[in-house]
């Protein structure tokens, strides 16, 4: 599976950064334009961005469209994690932010504790779906400029700012097969705010999102629970019950769920929650839980015909 | 993406001392959406044979039906409860009538038969599916798990486990390997087969 | 009226075709049957045939089974070594197998190898190559020893040293460099030993053990994991811990005991006791 991506191996991290840190001081003159490929006019704006190096072949979009995974191809040959289930919604006291840590490899499941949530800064949240290196470099990444934000204006960047800042940015490696839904989750000087970013472009505003093969059904539990004027508990609870939901029934999402709640003062960390236990015996001692389990055979336990009341 | 994996479940037999077990989880998805957590993929045939159905799951309901046809022509025929290794056969020959259209299953068969002089040895056999049998002395695996029940068994397996041992580690066998593969699991069915008694348990899985 | 049969006619069922087809069609692919990624080989002696073959049985990438039989009985004194498709190489030569003994019952002489290859090759040309089955076929009969290659779509040859599957070329190469014509048996033996541990070490479609037969005009031998004999190297050793979970590790939420055995509490009335409860028998 590495095969292919060794042949490049100009493309692991550690030498992308040294590639883009060497780039910034070097003279560029030295490489020919169609070694950067397209930048859509933007890629020189800033100095600071790293210059990726793309294969050198006249059209290195179709090239890399043509060896990499995406929605439009799914049997090319550098495969990429997909399988996720993320949502993140706005109401009365912040925003919550729930993910599951299920990553997958096809069938196999290659880890349950990927942490889905990039604390971007004290205040900023992504979620991770799609390509995880993409949306970690990416992120962190923008972490940086909005720190560089901050130290410019003297004032904290907006998170429309930011989520814009990262879709453009996207947008400018269109096609090369970058792949990232995310979702950017802060408190600035509106409120609470949540936007929705993908590697496509698209940058949309919104209460509510939900994002990964698992969204389908965690929008069923929150569009039927979701108020804006939710308090906390419940809040958290309906995240918390969404991912549930989702890490259920997808066959690609689930083993735990982490829960994060962005206030006026910047996000806070709830909890990690597993899965299995919430369908068997609950989260927990939490406020907002209904107390017992979550799971529909648990709930219905003793209580249908097909399952009848244990007798004597 | 194959059809084996359509609507995803795995199967195991392990083979103890006097005894064999066969244990299937209870997933039924279509693709990755789960469908019913109660689906049954292991049937008796006899007192002491058990039968389990990795596969696409009309082809489960479509086989389990043809062979309860196949075995109960045989007992009229043979006036006599068929044998493990002759079901084996049964089994294996009607999956390669159909080599070149062929149903999608990779049944496992467990069971005990009966030694000439009135004892009984453990048996297990797995099929691929056009019929080609793996008689083996350890275990059998099939389904969407089998590359990660073979790792875990291979490790886990020992010989002449004792009944309720041997329900422990068919047990953890299965749920460990079924907890690393996204089309197996919601829940998990052991039958321990032994001379005198057919125990049956439904065990308490992951349940995402 | 004529009654529907209970008996479904002989041979192939294609009645999923339709069905696989459209599947297919939809871009899901049929699923690997276990093959076997074999050496097999067999070699004229002074006194008859050696077969060889290796015994692991692969799906994928996965090895199916580590000891499976891969030289199967045709007559007494005819034997097949068989590559490719497993269940086409188990039922092709049972098939010819169960011929062969009609054939000999009918005819009333001892089989020929020659019967037994046009048989085959016959069955293999008429499917096309479809009946994925690559042969080694020896055993010795009135003409002398006889050996034979036959390819899944029929083809055959017959030669001194012959050697099929995955681990063919590793498995020649010791007998072009080995073979020699009149040959003791033991010879020939360590030779077809040889060739099938080239295939088993290098050929990584091929491993585990050895197994081997032996034909001569009036005995045959079959000869199972002999490498095990030379050395155990190859053979996993036994686990120095156990492994083994303590009791009541696995939780479970429902329990059903069947019990085979039926157990029959007979209460005898006693007729002694005159009360007059029992049954009228007269």
């Amino acid at each position: 599976m590495n095969t292919f991506v060794n042949q490049f191996s100009t493309h692991s991290a550690v030498s992308q950064l040294k590639r883009a840190q060497n780039l910034i001081a070097a003279d560029e003159d030295e490489y020919s334009d169609a070694t950067w490929g397209s930048q859509a006019g933007f890629g020189n704006m800033i100095k600071g961005t790293p210059n990726f190096t793309v294969p050198a072949v006249p059209d290195p979009a179709a090239f890399l469209r043509l060896h990499t995974d995406d929605h439009a191809d799914p049997n090319c040959r550098i495969k990429i994690q997909h399988g996720t289930t993320t949502l993140a919604f706005r109401f009365q006291g912040g925003v919550i932010v729930a993910v599951d840590s299920r990553a997958t490899a096809g069938s196999y499941i290659a880890s349950g504790t990927v942490k889905k949530v990039i604390e971007i800064n004290p205040y900023l949240l992504g979620t991770m779906a799609g390509g995880a290196a993409d949306c970690q470099f990416w992120e962190t990444y923008l972490g940086m400029h909005c720190r560089l934000h901050e130290l410019r204006n003297r004032e904290r960047i907006s998170v429309s700012a930011a989520s814009k800042y990262l879709s453009n940015l996207v947008y400018s490696y269109k096609g090369m097969g970058l792949s990232m839904g995310t979702m950017i989750c802060g408190w600035d000087k509106t409120g609470p705010a949540v936007f929705y970013v993908d590697s496509d472009g698209t940058r949309l505003k919104g209460d509510l999102f939900s994002v990964g093969s698992g969204s389908t059904f965690a929008y069923g539990v929150l569009d039927q629970g979701y108020r804006w004027d939710l308090t906390d508990e419940e809040a958290q609870e309906l995240g918390r019950r969404s991912i549930f939901a989702a890490g259920h029934r997808d066959a690609f999402s689930g083993n735990t769920c982490n829960l994060y709640h962005v206030k006026e003062d910047g996000w806070k960390f709830i909890g990690n929650y597993d899965v299995s236990t919430m369908y068997y015996d609950g989260p927990g001692d939490v406020p907002g839980a209904p107390g017992g389990g979550y799971g529909y055979a648990i709930r219905t336990e003793g209580r249908s015909a097909a399952d009848p009341p244990a007798s004597s | 993406m194959s059809i084996m994996d359509h609507n995803g479940g795995s199967v195991i037999a392990m083979v103890g001392k006097d005894c064999v077990a066969i244990a299937s989880d209870l997933r039924l998805g279509n693709q990755a959406l789960g469908i019913s957590s109660n689906f049954q993929r292991v049937f008796g045939i006899t007192d002491r044979i058990y039968l389990g159905l990795p596969g696409l799951a009309t082809d489960v309901n479509t086989l389990r039906e043809r062979f309860r046809f196949r075995v109960n022509m045989y007992t009229i025929k043979e006036e006599r409860e068929i044998e493990p290794e002759a079901f084996a056969h049964l089994v294996s020959s009607t999956l390669y009538e159909h080599r070149f259209g062929p149903y999608f299953i990779e049944p496992v068969i467990a069971g005990l038969s009966k030694t000439p002089t009135g004892g009984i040895r453990p048996f297990i056999a797995a099929t691929d599916l056009i019929g080609c049998i793996n008689f083996a002395k350890d275990f059998v695996v099939s389904g969407t798990a089998s590359s990660k029940l073979f790792g875990v068994a291979e490790g886990l397996w020992e010989p002449d486990l004792e009944p309720e041992d041997l329900f422990e580690t068919i047990s953890q066998t299965l749920l460990n390997a079924v907890d690393r593969d996204a089309f197996s699991g919601w829940g998990a069915v052991v039958h321990v087969i032994t001379k005198d008694k057919v125990i049956t348990r439904k065990l308490k899985a992951r349940m995402d | 009226m004529a009654q529907p049969s209970v008996y479904r006619s002989p041979g192939f069922d294609f009645s999923n075709q339709i069905r696989n087809n459209f599947l297919s069609e939809k871009g899901l692919p049929l699923p690997n049957a276990t093959s076997t990624g074999t050496t097999i080989v067999g070699c004229l002696f002074k006194d008859g045939i050696v077969l060889g073959a290796d015994t692991r049985a692969t799906e994928g990438d996965i090895v199916a089974d580590k000891n499976c039989e891969k030289i199967h009985y045709i007559t007494e004194s005819i034997r097949c070594c068989g590559a490719g498709t497993a269940a086409d190489t188990e039922f092709t030569t049972a098939l010819i197998s169960s011929n062969m003994e009609l054939h000999t019952l009918s005819s009333g002489r001892k089989p020929r190898v020659v019967t037994a290859m046009t048989m085959l090759k016959q069955m293999l040309f008429r499917y096309q190559g479809h009946i994925g089955a690559a042969l080694v076929l020896g055993g010795v009969d009135a003409t002398g020893p006889q050996l034979f290659t036959i390819h899944p779509h029929g083809s055959t040859d017959k030669l001194p040293y012959v050697t099929m599957g995955s681990g063919s070329l590793a498995a020649m190469a010791v007998f072009e460099s080995g073979w020699r014509a009149n040959m003791e048996r033991q010879d020939a033996l360590d030779l077809v030993f040889n060739a099938i541990s080239a295939g088993i070490f290098n050929d990584l479609g091929s491993g585990s053990n050895v197994d081997a037969c032996i034909i001569t005009a009036d005995n045959t031998e079959m000869l199972r994991n002999i490498n095990l004999q030379v050395d155990r190297s190859n053979v996993r050793p036994p686990k120095e811990r156990e492994y083994k979970f303590r009791r009541g590790t696995t939780a479970w939420t429902k329990e059903d005991v069947r019990k085979l055995i039926v157990e029959e509490d007979i209460t005898t009335l006693s007729s002694t006791t005159g009360a007059g409860d029992e049954m009228d028998t007269s």
